[in-house]
């Protein structure tokens, strides 16, 4: 990489140690001069004082070196403002949006994170709006600070150097919660972070019991979507009425735990009525069991991991920036035991009690001011921008927060 | 008795008593007092709100207060320190009581002005005070009221704007009536060049006042519209620009520092020959430095704003300029320094004060450097880096000229003297205060600790800690030196003489306390204003 381009830090300091070093040495020469002359020519030491108006060949030479001194010090900063700005054509770009109060980074993929990720040894250019009022991205290490202002588009460049982590601070005064609109920009080795930016989001990870029916190709033969295969679907099947036969005799038994693990470990004891003798018998262990059988509870989609899509939306969005979940006060309500609760609020200047069902969670998502919860300002922004999709992920997430 | 020899304390000029004697005076000491004695309350109001935001950072998290408290704690002191006692404090209190007598005039060019100029001046503070009690709660946006945060807030901004908005038309007025009285009521033979620098540096100042401050004032009504109408100019949600607010509210509020600077700037040049008897070292450069700093001080608002998305090409400009703007405050300092040279110096409080000035005020313009220098600026912009500077330079520039003003003509204007070892003793308390409050804080500033946080991560907290502790020492040393300058005025020693420093403007000529008509016989306008031969301390 070009080595020019490393070294914006250092000229930006340079600038510093040069007018700190300047400024000290004119600090310590006026000090001691007045000291000395506060002792020398004091009343008892010179009790006659000198009829001196003014020197003209003095005045200019503290007229001229300081225009000198000061011209140097414009060209050191000038020269650490062009680095801070020139930003190398091969940067890797990353989109930062602040809102009250936090930071979302998009990368060109389209993932989005709520630290900035990012790969070592690298000029990173960051490209800076807001959704609401003007914040300040600051980065301390990299000297590096420009105000995301709605409406407009600014950056920041800096080389990422080795893999570390630095301190994002919000440096433009935001409201209540400046102070913690906080985050970190992360360096991680290359090919971490490409590991890093093509895995797909956490909430797509599929649990273990899923896991274990892909390996044993169970899928092969049964959906999750209810239509029917050479086996029936595993959807809904947990707790299912079910038609079997058992040595030639119909009877109907509920698929509770016992009974889907006696058909996985031996399928032959029980057929269900309509499908055929086909399955052979699996050897699982009692834990692999119950965590398929996990799944099964789950109607074939797990139910943990929305909540934990949620969670993340619920991060990465900021929500968490003004609503806890551990039920403590921040700027807004919590989100724990949100759901049903009864709340009192004002609409249109008008005081009313609603319940807090999904429909009015969505509304509150999408058109904050039209129903304030009491005790709170109206301060939150519209998150319209928010799929279907994440709005149901947020809302079955907060559903768990009890 | 003539009436000549009774003081402006037993003469009221109005044919009133009592409190309604000072209410509707025109006389331009009592009305300078009553401006002092409303500062006063209101330095003391927004000191203790510094002191408890210094309590607040003294440890990260809720330590007395919640953040909402916090940010509007922070906003009133910036208001109130700002608006209605760092502006007026020179100028109007002390402005008001010594820049008439050192031209030889009787009183200011339009006294009635000058009393609804007071009025103003009351109103706003009223309704700046109403706006804590009244509406959505206190106003919660920093002294500067950026939008579109100003805009979005619930607190009560629109009272407060309008208060800012009055407080500007009695900074206007005042401007206005001083250059006017310094044109036009020069005593016969006071010319141009024996006009004190005191006087010299409220002409500067009053020129800023008169041309800057209606630009404040458009900025805040259009802040009200936007919040009240919304109007749409500095929204971007409807088509309008935050930034271009911005430039509007600095092109005011950086020539305000030099409103605040200036004039204490003056009560420095007018104190140090005092105490050295030796004439001011280059008369001319230091008055004409005033007026360069007016002039080059009113291009420079945009460093401000190196953060804030503006051009480069903007950033070059401005940043060169702030450069240019150093170099007559630079000038001054050598000047003071060049005074005592030779002098023969007598360290009586008001010199002990004018050298804190000198002192703090060089640590505050030397760390301007940094700020000005676009590079170095982008690091520390926003940062207490920046509350360090400001309050040196404003605190221990603007602060302690008034203080050494105070102790310099305060005896002439109460007949009587304070303690004068008391005196020192606060001083030196006050300068160990200040520097252990603000010193640390340009070290976390450096480090990265951005201003106006209520929480901080834990790596700053030392600094924070110093800082706290330096805040009780400054306010121990205030308490000391307010109590010595009241007790005092209101039972120290009867001064006998005119001029117990030997000072050789004209204010010191005049009976002590002055007359209500100032002056008993023609001014002399013969001597220089820094030509102390032939003339001798009188207690």
């Amino acid at each position: 990489m070009d080595a020019t381009l490393i070294d914006a830090v250092s000229k930006v300091d340079t600038a510093f140690k040069f007018i700190f070093g300047v400024s000290f040495v004119i600090l310590f020469l006026i000090t001691a001069v007045t000291l000395y002359f506060l002792f020398r020519y004091s009343k008892k030491r010179n009790p006659v004082p000198a009829q001196i108006e003014g020197n003209l060949v003095a005045e200019i030479i503290w007229i001229v070196v300081p225009c000198i001194i000061v011209g140097a010090m414009f060209w050191y900063g000038w020269v650490g403002y062009k680095a801070l700005r020139e930003a190398p054509a091969n940067s890797y770009e990353v989109k930062c949006t602040a809102r009250m109060w936090s930071w979302k980074f998009e990368y060109p993929n389209g993932k989005t994170s709520d630290k900035l990720y990012v790969p070592a040894d690298t000029p990173i250019k960051v490209d800076l709006t807001s959704v609401d009022v003007i914040h300040s991205f600051y980065v301390a290490a990299f000297r590096v600070k420009m105000d995301t202002v709605p409406g407009m588009h600014t950056y920041v460049w800096f080389n990422s150097g080795e893999p570390a982590e630095y301190e994002i601070q919000c440096a433009e005064y935001c409201g209540v919660r400046h102070a913690y609109m906080l985050s970190k920009v992360v360096v991680v080795p290359k090919e971490e972070f490409d590991k890093w930016l093509n895995a797909s989001a956490a909430a797509e990870v599929p649990d273990e019991g899923e896991e274990l029916l892909k390996k044993h190709g169970c899928f092969d033969c049964h959906t999750t979507d209810g239509t029917d295969l050479v086996g029936p679907s595993f959807k809904g099947i947990y707790g299912r009425d079910t038609v079997v036969v058992e040595n030639g005799k119909e009877k109907t038994v509920k698929a509770d735990d016992m009974y889907l693990e006696k058909s996985i470990t031996q399928p032959a004891a029980d057929i269900v009525k309509g499908y055929e003798d086909m399955m052979p018998p699996f050897e699982l262990t009692k834990e692999e069991l119950g965590k398929i059988i996990g799944y099964f509870k789950g109607g074939g989609k797990p139910t943990a991991k929305l909540g934990a899509k949620g969670a993340e939306i619920a991060e990465r969005e900021g929500c968490t920036g003004c609503h806890s979940v551990d039920g403590s006060e921040l700027v807004g309500p919590s989100f724990k035991g949100l759901m049903d609760r009864k709340t009192a609020v004002t609409k249109d200047g008008k005081k009313m009690e609603v319940t807090a069902n999904v429909e009015y969670i969505i509304s509150s998502i999408k058109h904050p001011s039209e129903y304030v919860v009491e005790g709170y300002e109206p301060s939150m922004p519209e998150y319209g921008q928010l799929s279907d999709d994440d709005i149901k992920a947020l809302i079955e997430y907060i559903s768990t927060l009890k | 008795m003539s009436s000549n020899s009774l003081s402006f304390w037993e003469d009221s000029g109005n044919g009133r008593t009592g409190i309604m004697a000072w209410l509707t005076t025109t006389d331009h000491k009592r009305i300078g007092l009553m401006y002092m004695y409303v500062i006063l309350a209101m330095f003391i109001a927004g000191l203790c709100l510094g002191l408890a935001i210094r309590l607040e950072l003294i440890a990260p998290g809720r330590t007395i207060m919640d953040a909402q408290t916090y940010n509007t704690v922070f906003t009133l002191h910036g208001v109130i320190m700002i608006f209605i006692v760092v502006i007026p404090s020179i100028p109007a209190a002390i402005g008001n009581l010594v820049l008439p007598i050192q031209l030889g005039a009787e009183d200011v060019a339009f006294p009635r002005l000058n009393l609804f100029s007071w009025y103003l001046y009351i109103g706003g503070t009223i309704l700046a005070l109403v706006s804590l009690f009244t509406g959505g709660g206190a106003p919660d946006t920093g002294w500067t009221f950026y939008v579109p945060f100003s805009e979005f807030t619930t607190t009560n901004v629109s009272v407060a704007v309008i208060a800012v908005f009055i407080l500007g038309f009695s900074s206007i007025l005042t401007g206005l009536n001083f250059i006017t009285t310094i044109h036009r009521l020069r005593a016969p033979g006071m010319t141009w060049t024996k006009i004190p620098l005191f006087t010299w540096s409220l002409y500067a100042t009053g020129w800023i006042q008169v041309l800057a401050t209606p630009v404040l004032g458009i900025t805040v009504l259009l802040i009200f519209a936007e919040r009240v109408l919304g109007v749409g100019l500095f929204d971007p949600n409807k088509g309008g620009d935050p930034i271009l607010y911005q430039h509007l509210f600095w092109i005011y509020s950086h020539p305000a520092v030099y409103i605040m600077i200036l004039p204490a700037m003056g009560v420095v040049s007018d104190i140090i020959p005092v105490f050295a008897r030796k004439p001011i070292f280059g008369y001319k450069t230091i008055a004409f430095s005033s007026l360069m700093i007016a002039f080059a001080g009113s291009l420079v608002w945009a460093h401000h704003m190196f953060t804030s998305g503006m051009s480069d090409t903007a950033v070059l400009i401005f940043s060169l300029l702030t450069f240019v703007v150093a170099i007559p405050s630079a000038i001054k300092v050598f000047n003071w320094t060049a005074t005592l040279y030779k002098g023969s110096i007598t360290v009586d409080p008001p010199l002990l004060y004018a050298l804190g000035f000198i002192f703090l005020f060089s640590v505050g313009g030397l760390t301007g450097l940094i700020l000005g220098s676009a590079g170095t600026d982008i690091h520390v912009h926003d940062t207490y880096f920046v509350v360090s500077h400001f309050h040196y330079v404003i605190f221990g520039g603007t602060g302690f000229g008034m203080f050494a003003a105070a102790h310099y003509w305060l005896p002439k204007y109460y007949g009587r003297m304070y303690n004068k070892t008391v005196a020192k003793v606060a001083f030196y308390i006050l300068f160990i205060g200040f520097n252990l409050l603000y010193f640390p804080l340009f070290i976390i500033g450096l480090e990265g600790m951005p201003r106006r946080y209520y929480d901080y991560l834990p790596q700053y907290q030392e600094g924070h800690v110093i800082s706290t502790v330096g805040s009780w020492i400054l306010a121990v040393g205030v308490i000391i030196m307010l109590v010595n300058l009241i007790r005092g005025f209101t039972k120290g020693e009867k001064l006998k003489g005119r001029n117990p420093w030997g000072a050789a403007t004209l204010e010191w000529t005049i009976p002590t306390p002055p007359p209500l008509l100032n002056f008993d016989k023609e001014p002399d306008t013969s001597r220089k204003p820094y030509d102390f031969q032939g003339v001798t301390p009188d207690e």
